[in-house]
């Protein structure tokens, strides 16, 4: 896999997963109220955090989309997408799994989602998991390299 | 200068957290930080089993208009059959492929974005002292609640959520028209 290790490719995967997290945070860091009912939707967090989330959530993909981009914290960045990512997964497969009709708020969040959508959505966001666990594990390497 | 990841992630949700904040405080659209989500989901069916669905009236609350009330099926055939008027928040799309009979197609989508005037001109033919009952496909789509919301905000006194919508009417074998 020696790919992996080119530099080009790591810069590459950087701008791929911060642009998608750039993207998706545009429509919802001004739109806090249809973002927390997206939340609600889902019907997998407690009331008392879903306004919190709706309110923090979008900048911190704002936030590490940016960081990805310009290689600013990349281990941070990349720690926390992929975080992310894995409760986005957990949250789209367990609505997919009840049959919710959702509007999964990854995007526009004014698309009602469909259900293979969210087979699609849940494909992307396993790619690019893949994608920041990769970030994650070669700025680590890179910044001990350079200690 | 060293960093450990902690710093990294405590730095940018910091800043993410103050951004937020910051942005909530001052968007038209922003929320206050707690919400008692509960009520928009919770029917009274008991309630409503014993008596009638015409009595089942929300409350002026402190935002100044009346509450709109979740109804059980039930009590959504009770005001069918006395010839209330249904209004279906589903796309034009969806509202053709099946709705409840005689049922009036307010498209939230479109709906919510209008001013309250562009809104008052789109219900004129439907007086604001009736009884209205607001539906969409299930309990899932919630845009039963929102469209009634809307209608309750512009002077609506007496609108019904039949928050189990089109799919439970079908399952009943209740009227339905294309």
């Amino acid at each position: 896999m020696n790919f992996l290790s080119n530099k080009y490719f790591l810069i590459l995967l950087r701008l791929i997963v911060g642009g998608f997290f750039l993207y998706a945070s545009i429509d919802k860091v001004t739109n806090q109220e249809a973002f927390a009912r997206a939340i609600y939707n889902y019907k997998f967090m407690p009331d008392f955090v879903i306004n919190i989330m709706a309110i923090v959530i979008p900048f911190i993909e704002l936030v590490t989309g940016i960081f990805l981009i310009l290689g600013i914290f990349l281990r941070g960045s990349s720690f926390i997408i992929t975080s992310l990512l894995i409760v986005f997964i957990i949250a789209l497969s367990q609505a997919y799994a009840r049959g919710l009709d959702i509007a999964c708020g990854c995007f526009s969040l004014e698309t009602v989602t469909e259900k293979s959508d969210i087979l699609q959505r849940i494909a992307e966001d396993i790619l690019l998991l893949a994608s920041s666990i990769i970030i994650f594990i070669k700025s680590k390497i890179i910044r001990e390299k350079q200690q | 200068m060293k960093r450990s990841l902690l710093t990294e992630i405590l730095i940018i949700l910091i800043i993410s957290a103050v951004l937020g904040f910051a942005v909530n405080s001052v968007s038209p659209k922003g929320i206050p930080l707690f919400e008692n989500y509960s009520d928009r989901f919770a029917i009274d069916s008991s309630k409503a089993k014993t008596k009638s669905a015409f009595k089942e009236r929300g409350k002026l609350n402190k935002d100044g208009f009346y509450q709109p009330v979740n109804i059980p099926v039930e009590a959504a055939k009770e005001l069918f059959d006395a010839n209330v008027i249904f209004i279906d928040g589903r796309e034009p799309a969806e509202f053709s492929e099946g709705h409840i009979k005689g049922a009036v197609n307010i498209d939230y989508k479109m709906f919510k974005d209008k001013t309250k005037e562009e809104k008052l001109e789109i219900l004129k033919n439907f007086p604001k002292e009736d009884i209205y009952v607001s539906y969409c496909s299930s309990d899932s789509c919630e845009i039963s609640i929102d469209n009634a919301y809307e209608m309750a905000k512009i002077g609506y006194n007496d609108v019904k959520i039949f928050l189990n919508g089109y799919k439970e009417w079908v399952k009943l074998g209740y009227p339905t028209e294309k």
